[in-house]
């Protein structure tokens, strides 16, 4: 039982993702302090201000990261700030701008009046310091090349340090450390991350030195996220299935341990012959 | 030569290195003006990185078909792929996946190839988790006994159906991600930094040399 076919394992993987997908059982979602603290900033923003989302990841992390985005830009949308989106990676930018024109079109707002998507440039870390400069030179145009000079969104903003809140939603670097050390650092702006759940857990010292406010972690983040602004999309859809396949893995390491004692017990036995 | 391929390298990285160390602390308009021109070079220079790698890829890829190396099959497809996503991007999309809201020819190739392509790349890793966690993850030693109960415990408190069955998992969860794994991590990251620093003062003041290469004169 110990070396079980591991085709058993996928299968079993493969039942815990897809039956909770098509019946799911909806139980509460709980808010942690670190996502509610993302919230209550935004929140308390006046109407107008800047927030900048930095969408740092690729289709690959999409399933965890697109619904911290559009949860994250539906609540900036309906307090009426002035978005201003991008992304580092190169090969997230599609990914990006959808989900900028999906969440747009659904509350109504008007790509250079309300929001704008600068797109991808390359530099990372000198295009942060680049942007903390001078943000006209670093983006002369949106991703859809159309000059960003005099657009209404961008009225009295001249670099970061104009930018009163900004979130990086990372799936590696470039990412929120990097956004810290070449942005926030310099330029003063709040900022808070959020991330797969696999970065979770190595961003905690940043949000307890106070270096990021807020931190939104994997799906369960993205779940409470939606929980809070009171429209539940995917994450919260999602979280059945991940419920399920925590407890699939639990119990699969519980069983492999309990075997390897077992196994362990009777190898120690007098006349035990492997 | 040796003066164009060391000494003048070595000379350029002390004084850009001294300059821009300094140039943080001194918020004087004419310092502010030259991070802002330094910069945008940096970002220029960036873009032909790209260039560079884009390039060293084929070659790599074009000597493995020649060769006909174990899997130049592969290098075959990547090649393929890479040039119709590219004459696409150039000549039917303009490098955008959209034009006034409607999808390109190379939106097309982004959406319905690189998208899923990727996505599945990232979801089958939870069948490998699966697998190597019921190989693996086993209590040999008293240190692996501790790793395996807080796993088990933050993987429950992090998941409704945990919270809901074992409600105190979801308190121990976030102690153990706040005060343990923050406490190590912090560790972890300033051992880090600390070698990040003084590998810079090494390649400021001279004394780490790699990044120069190792043609004859070195």
């Amino acid at each position: 039982m110990i070396s079980i076919d591991r085709r058993i394992i996928f299968l079993l993987i493969a039942l815990a993702t897809s039956l909770p997908l098509l019946h799911p059982f909806g139980l509460p979602i709980k808010v942690s302090p670190e996502v509610r603290a993302v919230y209550e900033y935004i929140e308390n923003l006046p109407e107008g201000s800047v927030f900048f989302l930095s969408l740092d990841f690729d289709p690959s992390s999409k399933p965890e990261l697109e619904p911290q985005a559009m949860a994250l830009l539906r609540h900036a949308f309906r307090k009426n700030l002035r978005v201003i989106g991008m992304t580092h990676w190169l090969t997230g930018t599609g990914l990006a701008d959808d989900i900028f024109s999906k969440v747009a079109k659904e509350m109504a707002k008007e790509s250079g009046k309300d929001y704008v998507f600068l797109g991808w440039s390359p530099g990372t870390g000198s295009l942060v310091i680049s942007m903390g400069q001078d943000l006209y030179k670093a983006f002369p145009s949106d991703h859809s090349k159309k000059p960003i000079e005099g657009m209404p969104v961008l009225a009295g903003v001249r670099n970061l340090r104009d930018v009163t809140y900004l979130i990086s939603l990372a799936a590696g670097n470039p990412g929120i450390e990097m956004w810290y050390v070449f942005g926030k650092d310099k330029y003063r702006f709040e900022m808070a991350g959020g991330s797969t759940g696999v970065m979770a857990p190595g961003l905690y010292p940043f949000l307890r030195s106070g270096q990021i406010n807020g931190l939104i972690g994997g799906l369960q983040g993205a779940a409470e996220y939606e929980t809070l602004i009171g429209q539940k999309g995917t994450a919260v859809a999602g979280m059945d299935a991940q419920s399920a396949d925590h407890f699939v893995i639990i119990a699969l390491v519980l069983l492999c341990n309990l075997f390897y004692f077992v196994l362990r017990g009777e190898k120690g036995r007098p006349g035990f012959n492997a | 030569m040796i003066v164009l391929k060391r000494q003048l390298p070595l000379a350029i990285t002390f004084i850009m290195g001294v300059t821009f160390a300094l140039q943080y602390y001194i918020p004087h308009p004419v310092s502010e003006e030259a991070i802002t021109h330094l910069s945008k070079w940096m970002q220029i220079i960036s873009g032909f990185a790209l260039a560079l790698g884009l390039a060293s890829l084929f070659q790599v890829h074009a000597v493995k078909i020649k060769r006909q190396v174990a899997g130049w099959g592969y290098s075959v497809i990547l090649y393929v792929a890479m040039l119709v996503t590219i004459t696409v991007g150039l000549f039917w999309g303009q490098g955008q996946t959209k034009v006034d809201g409607a999808q390109t020819a190379f939106g097309w190739i982004y959406d319905y190839t690189m998208v899923p392509l990727q996505a599945t790349m990232f979801s089958i890793l939870a069948f490998f988790i699966a697998s190597a966690a019921y190989r693996a993850f086993r209590a040999r030693s008293r240190e692996a006994a501790v790793l395996l109960v807080a796993a088990v415990i933050v993987m429950m408190g992090r998941v409704p159906l945990g919270q809901f069955l074992v409600p105190w998992s979801w308190d121990v969860a976030q102690w153990l991600l706040n005060v343990i794994n923050s406490a190590v991590r912090r560790a972890i990251l300033i051992g880090v930094s600390m070698g990040i620093v003084a590998l810079s003062v090494k390649i400021i003041l001279g004394y780490e040399r790699s990044y120069l290469g190792g043609g004859k004169d070195q």
